[in-house]
This record gives C-alpha cells, sequence and structure tokens, in this order.
C-alpha cells in the first residue's frame, strides 16, 4: 500500500522562494511555501491584493514565485482562475491551477467569485489563507475576524472594545455547493496539512483548502509564537480539523479535550483587554461549535492518529 | 531659522513613521511649522523603510523626499551595510545612530558631527520591547537644538499616550529623557563607501510590455519569476538559530515550519541552514522536539 | 458560402463572434445584451462552435475570467451593457496595460439613475481613459464585420490591445436588417491565429502583473498610449484588407458623407448617423451644403482624421448621445480639441438621452443652429434638442 505523503517524504523543492518579504514568523509564507512544494512546477498561481502579492508575488520587477503567476484585482480569484483553467483546457494543458486569497479577499469581497466558481464545480483549487483581519491593510475587521477581537476598524475604546460579532462560518457556505473537496487545515498538524494537499491536487473539480495562518503583526503575538497560536486554535476549538469529500465529513484530528480559549487568548495582544463577560461569550460560542463539529453525530476517529503521528514519536501533538 | 531636513532610516515595525510624525509634533508643540510623513514602500515589518521630516518657521510647501538632510537618523545600524543611508548627508549635517559604539567607532560613509545612543538597550529596559523611536527621539534633541526635548516629551504623550495610554506616554516619554542623558557626542567616520543599489530603470521603449516578465537578466540582476531570491532577507532579523545536528533526529518540523524555506534538506533528511534569509522569528527552534536548534542574539557569543 | 440573413444587431454580433472562433466566452446576461449570449449559447450546444461557455456570477467575474484566459493566450469574447459595463469599469484597466486582446461587445444603454434600458452613451463614454480601443457601429452589417475587424486590430503585433466595440441598445441590438455573413473559410484567412505577446505557461514561467512602483509605472503607462497611436494605421489597413476580401469598406476611424464641399457639418456616432444622413439627402435637395461625419472610433480618437475632413467648413456641430455632468458631451470636447486653433465655432448638439428618439427633424434642427453659427451669429456652445423648457 503506498504511504501516505508525510513532511518527510513530500517534495523539497521550493516555488515560493528564499527573499520573499513577509514578515518574519508569518504563517501565510508557511502555508503557501509548503502548498507550492506539493503541487510542484506544473502550476499556475493567482493572488489577488493581499500581503502575499507584495511579499511573494512581488514589486516589479521581481517575484518570489517561480512558477507563472499573475494578479488583476481583489474579488476576483475564484473568477480569474475559472479563466485560467478554461484556457489552459482549450489548449490541452493539465496545469494545476491554484488560487491564494486572504479571508478578506474569501469571506467578503472575494465571496461571490468564489461562489460561482464552486458552483461551476471549476477544476481549480482555492487556498483560502485566513489570518482574520485586513493585514496586507493594516489589520482592518473583516468576516473572519472572531469574537472580541482588536482591529483598527474594531479598537478597544473607552464604550466598545474590539469586534461585537462572531467569525463567520466559511467552510459551511462552501461545502454547501457540490464541490469536490474542502478541508480545513493547520500548520501545526503538519502531516494532516501535506495529505490534504496531496489530496486536494490529485482531485479533479474544485478543491477549497482553508488555512488557519496566524499573524505576528495583525495578532500582536511573537514571530516565534505561530506555531503555538495554531496548535492552541485547535486545541481550543477556535478552529478544528476535518474534510469535506463529496459532502461527507469527516475530521481528521480530534482534540483529546478541550482546552479554555483563555490559553489561546494570551499567546497573543488582540484579545488582551477582553472582559471576563466577552471571554464567557467566546467561550460559550466555541462549546456550541465543538460540540456540533466533535460530538455525538460526528463519525470516529477510525484509527487516523497513528497516520498523522507518523513513525508514532509524538511530534505532531496528537 | 531655515528649514530644516530630516531623513529617518529604520526597519518596518521600528517606529520610524511614528518617530517623524513625532518630531514634527513637537515642533508644532513650538509654534513651528512642520511635516511628516513615510515613503510607503511594499514590505513587511523587519524591511528597510524610510520616513521624512521638516521643520521650518514659514509655511512648507515642499513635499518631495528629503534628500539633503540637515540630520540623518539611523534607527538600525545594520542598514549602513545594505542601504546608501548616508547619501546626501548636508555638509555641516548630523547623524543619530542607534548604536552601543561610540560616534568614533561608527563608520556612517561620511565623516560628521554625529551622536551615538544605544536606543536598543534602553527600549529592552524600559519598554521591554526593541521599538527604538522614543528613545531615538530624545537622542535628536541632544544632537541639535531644532526641537526641545521637552517639547518631544509632551508629543511623545500625545501621540503615545494617546494611542497607548497615559502609563505608556509616560513611560516612551522617559525614555527619550534617558536617552538625552546617555547619548555620546563626536564625529563619525567616512571610509565605507556609500554605493547606490543597482536598479533597473528601463525607458519606456525598452520596458517590456504587458507588466509580464519571463526568467531573465536586466542590468547585471536577475528579474523575473523566483528573482525574489536576491533579496537576502537575514539582515532583518536580531537572531539566528544555531544547529546542533548530534541532537537531530531528522523530524523535519523546522523545514516544514520555516517561512523563509531557508532550512535546506538533503535527500537523507541531513539539514543545512542558510541564514542569509533568516528573519530569525525562531519556529524552527520552537517546534524542534530535540532541542538541537537554539535561537542566539546577532553579535552575542556563541 | 456567403449567405444572406435578416439578423438583429445582437445577432450579428453573435454571427461574428461565431466566425472568428473565440475559445473562452464568459457572460453574464443584461438587457439588452442578452440575445448575443443566447445566440452563442445556441451556437456553442447545437455544436457549431466549440468553446469554453462560462456562465459567470458578475460582470466584474466576466471580465475577470476573461483576463486569466487571455492570459493563457486564447482568442476571448464577452460582452455586456452599461451596469454591467459599470461594474467591470475595475477590470477594464487591466487587459489594456497587461495587453491582453479581449473583445468585448457593449450594446449601449444608458446608467445610473434616471433612465431606463434604453440607449445612450454614458455607459461607454465612461470608459474611454481605460485603455481600450472603441467603435461605434451603424448597422447590423457593420457590427458583423467590426467583430471580425475587431480581431484582426487588436491581434495585431503592432497593436495587441483589448477592443470595445459599442452598438446602440434596441435601435440597434433590436433592430432586424439585411446581413450578408461570411463564409468561414474566408473569415479563416482574414483572420490569423492569435499569438499573444505574454502568456501564462509553466514551461516559460512569467510573472504577469506583480505590483508596479512609481519606479516604473510612468513609463508603462506612456508606452501604453503609444501603442494606442500605434493602432491608427493598423485600424486603415485592416479596412482596406477587409474591403478587399469582404468587398465592404467602412473608412477606419472616420466616415464621411457628403462633405466634399460642405459649408456646414456634423459629427454623429452610432446608429444616429442613420438618421442624420437623411437629414443630409433633405436638406441638400433643398440646395443645402451640409455634409456628416461619421465617428466611428473613440479610442483612439480621430483627431488628424477629423481636421482634415472639417478643412473647409464654416461651422461644425458635434452629435452627443451622453453628457459629462456641467461639462458638455464626450465627443464635443474631443473634438474641439482637436480643432483648437483652428478658427472653426463648433457646437455641442445634446439629442436623444435616456434612448428618446431622435427624428430627421432633430438634425435638420441642428444644422440650422450650423446655418446661423456660420453665418457669424453668436449661438450656444451646447444645445440640448428636443428638451422640453427654456434652456
Amino acid at each position: 500500500m503506498d504511504r501516505k505523503m508525510n513532511i518527510r517524504n513530500m517534495p523539497s523543492q521550493d516555488h515560493l522562494l528564499c527573499g520573499q518579504g513577509a514578515c518574519a514568523g508569518c504563517g501565510v509564507a508557511i502555508a503557501v511555501r509548503n502548498i507550492m512544494r506539493i503541487l510542484g512546477e506544473n502550476t499556475t498561481v493567482y493572488v489577488p491584493a493581499s500581503c502575499l502579492l507584495i511579499f511573494g508575488g512581488g514589486m516589479y520587477p521581481h517575484s518570489a514565485f517561480d512558477v507563472p503567476f499573475l494578479y488583476s484585482a481583489f474579488e476576483n480569484t475564484g473568477a480569474v482562475i475559472s479563466g485560467i483553467k478554461a484556457g489552459y483546457r482549450r489548449q490541452g494543458k493539465d496545469v494545476t491551477v491554484i488560487g491564494i486569497a486572504g479571508d478578506g479577499g474569501t469571506f467578503d469581497i472575494g465571496l461571490q467569485a468564489l461562489a460561482g466558481a464552486a458552483e461551476r464545480n471549476e477544476d481549480v483549487i482555492y487556498v483560502c489563507v485566513d489570518n482574520e483581519a485586513y493585514m496586507n491593510t493594516g489589520t482592518q475587521r473583516s468576516g473572519s475576524t472572531p469574537f472580541g477581537a482588536w482591529t483598527t476598524t474594531t479598537p478597544v475604546g473607552k464604550k466598545i472594545k474590539g469586534k461585537r460579532g462572531f467569525k463567520k462560518d466559511l467552510m459551511s457556505v462552501v461545502t454547501s455547493q457540490d464541490i469536490a473537496y474542502a478541508a480545513t487545515l493547520s500548520i501545526a498538524h503538519m502531516n494532516d496539512f501535506v495529505q490534504k494537499v496531496e489530496k486536494a491536487k490529485n482531485l479533479k473539480g474544485f478543491r477549497f483548502l482553508h488555512v488557519m495562518t496566524p499573524c505576528a503583526s495583525g495578532w500582536k503575538s511573537d514571530p516565534s509564537a505561530t506555531f503555538d497560536l495554531a496548535n492552541m486554535a485547535v486545541e481550543t476549538g477556535m478552529w478544528s480539523l476535518y474534510e469535506v469529500v463529496d459532502g461527507e465529513v469527516s475530521i481528521t484530528y480530534r482534540p483529546k479535550e478541550m482546552r479554555p480559549v483563555t490559553e489561546y487568548l494570551k499567546l497573543q495582544g488582540r484579545f488582551k483587554h477582553m472582559s471576563k463577560e466577552d471571554v464567557d461569550t467566546l467561550q460559550s460560542w466555541i462549546c456550541k461549535k465543538w460540540n456540533k463539529r466533535y460530538c455525538p453525530t460526528a463519525p470516529p476517529l477510525e484509527g487516523k492518529e497513528d497516520d498523522l503521528a507518523y513513525g508514532g514519536d509524538g511530534c505532531e501533538g496528537v | 531659522m531655515n528649514m530644516y531636513e530630516i531623513r529617518f532610516h529604520g526597519r518596518g515595525g521600528q517606529g520610524a513613521v511614528m518617530a517623524a510624525q513625532t518630531i514634527a509634533e513637537a515642533a508644532i508643540l513650538e509654534g513651528k511649522q512642520a511635516q511628516a510623513f513615510p515613503f510607503f514602500g511594499a514590505e513587511r515589518r523587519g524591511a528597510p523603510v524610510m520616513a521624512f521630516a521638516r521643520i521650518d518657521d514659514k509655511r512648507i510647501c515642499d513635499r518631495t523626499q528629503v534628500s539633503e538632510p540637515d540630520m540623518l537618523v539611523v534607527m538600525d545600524e545594520s542598514l549602513l551595510e545594505i542601504e546608501p543611508v548616508a547619501a546626501g548627508l548636508k555638509k555641516g549635517g548630523c547623524a543619530v545612530v542607534n548604536s552601543a559604539l561610540a560616534p568614533s567607532e561608527i563608520d556612517l560613509g561620511v565623516v560628521a558631527r554625529c551622536v551615538s545612543v544605544d536606543a536598543t538597550s534602553i527600549a529592552l529596559e524600559m519598554l521591554k520591547a526593541p521599538i527604538v523611536n522614543t528613545s531615538i527621539l530624545g537622542a535628536m534633541a541632544r544632537a541639535d537644538d531644532f526641537v526641545k526635548l521637552e517639547s518631544i516629551q509632551q508629543a511623545i504623550m500625545n501621540r503615545f499616550g494617546e494611542k497607548l495610554g497615559e502609563k505608556a506616554g509616560r513611560l516612551n516619554s522617559s525614555a527619550a529623557k534617558a536617552a538625552f542623558d546617555r547619548s555620546r557626542e563626536g564625529t563619525c567616520k567616512g571610509e565605507r563607501k556609500i554605493q547606490r543599489k543597482n536598479a533597473w530603470l528601463p525607458t519606456w521603449q525598452e520596458t517590456p510590455p504587458g507588466v509580464a516578465l519571463p526568467r531573465t537578466t536586466k542590468a547585471g540582476m536577475a528579474v523575473g519569476p523566483g528573482s525574489m531570491s536576491q533579496n537576502l532577507t537575514g539582515s532583518w532579523g536580531v537572531s539566528n538559530p544555531i544547529y546542533d545536528d548530534s541532537k537531530c533526529i531528522k523530524c523535519q518540523r523546522c523545514w516544514f515550519i520555516c517561512p523563509e524555506g531557508c532550512i535546506r534538506r538533503s535527500d537523507d533528511g541531513a539539514l543545512r541552514f542558510d541564514i542569509r534569509y533568516c528573519k530569525g522569528c525562531g519556529l524552527c527552534a520552537k517546534v524542534c522536539p530535540k532541542d538541537a536548534i537554539a535561537m542566539k542574539r546577532k553579535g552575542a557569543s556563541a | 458560402m456567403r449567405s444572406v440573413k435578416a439578423l438583429t444587431g445582437n445577432a450579428a454580433a453573435a454571427y461574428g463572434v461565431m466566425l472568428c472562433r473565440p475559445e473562452v466566452i464568459p457572460n453574464y446576461p443584461i438587457t439588452p445584451q442578452t440575445i448575443i449570449i443566447e445566440q452563442i449559447a445556441d451556437f456553442i450546444n447545437d455544436g457549431e462552435l466549440d468553446a469554453d461557455f462560462i456562465p459567470a456570477d458578475s460582470e466584474h467575474s466576466a471580465m475577470s475570467m476573461a483576463i486569466g484566459a487571455s492570459a493563457t493566450g486564447v482568442r476571448t469574447f464577452t460582452t455586456t451593457a452599461s451596469q454591467g459595463l459599470a461594474l467591470m469599469h475595475e477590470m477594464l484597466y487591466v487587459p489594456p496595460q497587461v495587453r491582453l486582446p479581449i473583445l468585448l461587445v457593449n450594446v449601449n444603454r444608458s446608467l445610473g439613475a434616471g433612465s431606463g434600458i434604453w440607449v445612450e452613451y454614458n455607459d461607454s463614454m465612461a470608459e474611454r481613459d481605460s485603455g481600450w480601443m472603441q467603435a461605434y457601429a451603424e448597422d447590423s452589417q457593420e457590427v458583423l464585420d467590426m467583430v471580425i475587424q475587431a480581431y484582426r486590430i487588436a491581434e495585431d503585433p503592432r497593436v495587441v490591445l483589448p477592443f470595445m466595440l459599442c452598438l446602440d441598445g434596441f435601435i440597434l441590438s433590436h433592430t432586424v436588417e439585411r446581413v450578408e455573413v461570411p463564409d468561414q473559410e474566408e473569415v479563416d484567412s482574414f483572420l490569423p491565429k492569435f499569438k499573444p505577446l505574454n502568456r501564462l505557461d509553466p514551461k516559460d514561467p512569467m510573472s504577469i502583473n506583480i505590483a508596479v512602483s512609481p519606479a516604473h509605472s510612468m513609463e508603462m503607462r506612456y508606452q501604453l498610449d503609444r501603442q494606442m497611436a500605434n493602432a491608427r494605421p493598423v485600424i486603415s489597413e485592416v479596412d482596406d484588407l477587409f474591403a478587399k476580401a469582404f468587398g465592404r469598406r467602412y473608412g477606419g476611424l472616420i466616415d464621411t458623407y457628403r462633405m466634399e464641399d460642405a459649408e456646414t457639418a456634423l459629427i454623429t456616432i452610432g446608429t444616429a448617423t442613420s438618421t442624420a444622413r437623411v437629414a443630409v439627402d433633405e436638406l441638400r435637395s433643398e440646395g443645402k451644403k451640409v455634409g456628416l461625419i461619421k465617428l466611428r472610433f473613440m479610442r483612439p480618437f480621430p483627431h488628424e482624421e477629423i481636421r482634415k475632413a472639417v478643412k473647409n467648413v464654416k461651422a461644425l456641430g458635434v452629435f452627443d448621445r451622453s453628457i459629462s455632468v456641467n461639462g458638455f458631451g464626450p465627443v464635443f470636447t474631443e473634438v474641439r480639441n482637436s480643432l483648437y486653433g483652428s478658427g472653426i465655432p463648433i457646437t455641442d448638439h445634446i439629442a436623444g438621452i435616456g434612448g428618446r428618439d431622435l427624428k430627421v427633424a432633430t438634425f435638420k434642427e441642428m444644422f440650422s443652429v450650423l446655418d446661423q453659427s456660420a453665418s457669424g451669429k453668436k449661438v450656444r456652445d451646447c444645445t440640448w434638442h428636443g428638451l422640453r423648457g427654456e434652456m
């Protein structure tokens, strides 16, 4: 039986090269670097307006992507990649076409083009690198920003402190359409990450990868905390790991027990103003999500841990 | 007074823009006219940035970038290695450099009056973060008398206090005072050659059509796909990983997590760290299950 | 085999598109354009046209898809009108600078509030600064022929710019006329295979349209300005070649009608030209020396051609079917610009706003203003014809 891809046997060749201009400890850079390693050189990248456009797509005349790259606007990722794929298809070129957009470009302004591409089941991969605010323009709230978080447009004022609404459940929006594949990814769950990218690469039709990408600048966290943030998000239920194939949801990692959200919040500055009441509000929102996700209708794990904890040395944190 | 022009060189996240705005506000508090503005580049935290300020008794109409400053403010001395920092410094102008060295030990590239201050240490000590802008402001008052220290402190209170709370305002104001007191005056060296960065500036006829570039070479440098690899980002950070391969189990977690891709692996899983690109985030050390990687502050003895 | 059909302007556009064999056709319906994509969908589903038909979620997405497809190096078509064009506005600024020779057929319809679904040019005129070539057709035959010419011009290696072909909503889009449909082989030999300037291709990667700093933008913009100028001779050349191949000639950037000894002349655009021809004929039969200049291209703008055509006229009028609010009609502004220093009195004539019916009498009224102007009388710079209430 073929061994599943893991971080030891995955391809090593980079296609987002060294010299990219992201901030130190950038979660987007980690996610995109590894996605590109797996997709390989027969790939064409579209990136809308975002940090990644600037630090990876580049500033003329330099680009950090060594594969074909295109940019045009902010809200049209789902549309442009559909067009690129159609152009290649007409020429008989079998090329992996990927669009990589941020949460602003996906949850908010790009939702319509994304929904259109999903509805048409376009043969493309759409990646949302989600750092929970408009980071490229200096941390404004998006539909992805969690409850209570500081952003420059949900400031901590004397009267109102942080975002009042909750994070949009984008995955359920996307998976409400008949698409080939959708998955959530965490850079802290590395083998799970590469297996999902590999799976997406080998399928046909619309594939959606949603990666949580901590942002040291916007989350007011230490660059070295990017991993812990990604990890603790899953352990507290602020993020969960699952995939949807043909409409069937399966959980790919189930935390042993739910950690209090404060263990996640304390790693970053954007939540430090939160009142006990607001923390409780967030916690009970998570509990509802947690129960819906993991209990009791969710299918059992069935030995997935063994696959993920490669060699069983416990490094994966499962 | 004649118009006084200042150019700040820093790195994204150090607060160069805030420093420029604060010095302008200090001058305005003294009844002068002032302007402050950044050069907006595209890069992120850690990348070289510039900011500008002008102070005058009269209305300031010139909105161009400052190319011949009266004062040069260098918030990160590593910039001297990679940027033409001292270019255009006016005769008789002065430089304020964030450095633990004495002015006479600093090679700016031009001989000039110089004030050095270890703003990083002051910031770490008083603000518990390497945000050096307020300390630098204190040293600027020491270097020249175009604005008084008191005005700078008031401007810090106004700007920082409003944003971060009164306590933070006071701490930052004290950092400025400490820097003023601890600054060292002297003359810097001019041995370094100030080299303009290599740039490809084609005419409109030479500009390739379609905002499109293949992998090629222009003006002696690579352009197009993958050419950003010439951008050695290793100067951005303050620390580097020290890798002990005897402890390494080749789990590849560091290789996966490095946002820069500066950890290279061979077929047998052996790792090599290319610190020319390392921004010092420390994630490799963080994910290592065997403590085979430790982060060391640059310049510190191993 | 050439065939003669009774086609609306929209159907003529669809036939033209089919003959040009675009590979990718992203689209979104909007009145009065919808019939074009319906007809194309029929062609594709009946197997008469082999193309990827992508039903977009909006016009913005349709243009975005066109950009993506064209960037891979295939011939691309899309079509819209009015609000749809406005929604595309952001994306319209990409193909010119990235040099993607997409063909867009815009069926003119008034834009915004205080209007309905009828013709006005405030939709396409608002896009004249974007870097698209822009032509206006007078009848169904011209629509079909210009689709073919448009691809030939747009894809010419000396040009490589996107092309917006405009036709009047309803008055042309929904009017059946006699149209000669060329033979597929004729069109195939007239229209060479599309060779892109740049293309996305993993075998030879390119970075296309990454962020550009002030260090390069200015040269790029000037280059685009010059590129549009390069299109001028190509437009005439293609018209000549088209005349040789198909027997119909349109005159390039402008066409003239009874201008030989004209003392007063009117510049018209779109279907108004046809009705104005009738007015000219009637005035000529009364002994008045009047003539017409049909503005075929708004971009590149025919400054030279207009200067030459009006050399001997005593007064010139410009018909505008839209208004830059409190700033004259856009065609007038361009024409007066062209003729600066010529001493010819020029007046603006706004009519047909929101699709109001243009009568022969309306054009005669314009010529009577020109008569006064030619005789040295002071007349209004800008007259709204058919407006109720004193101006």
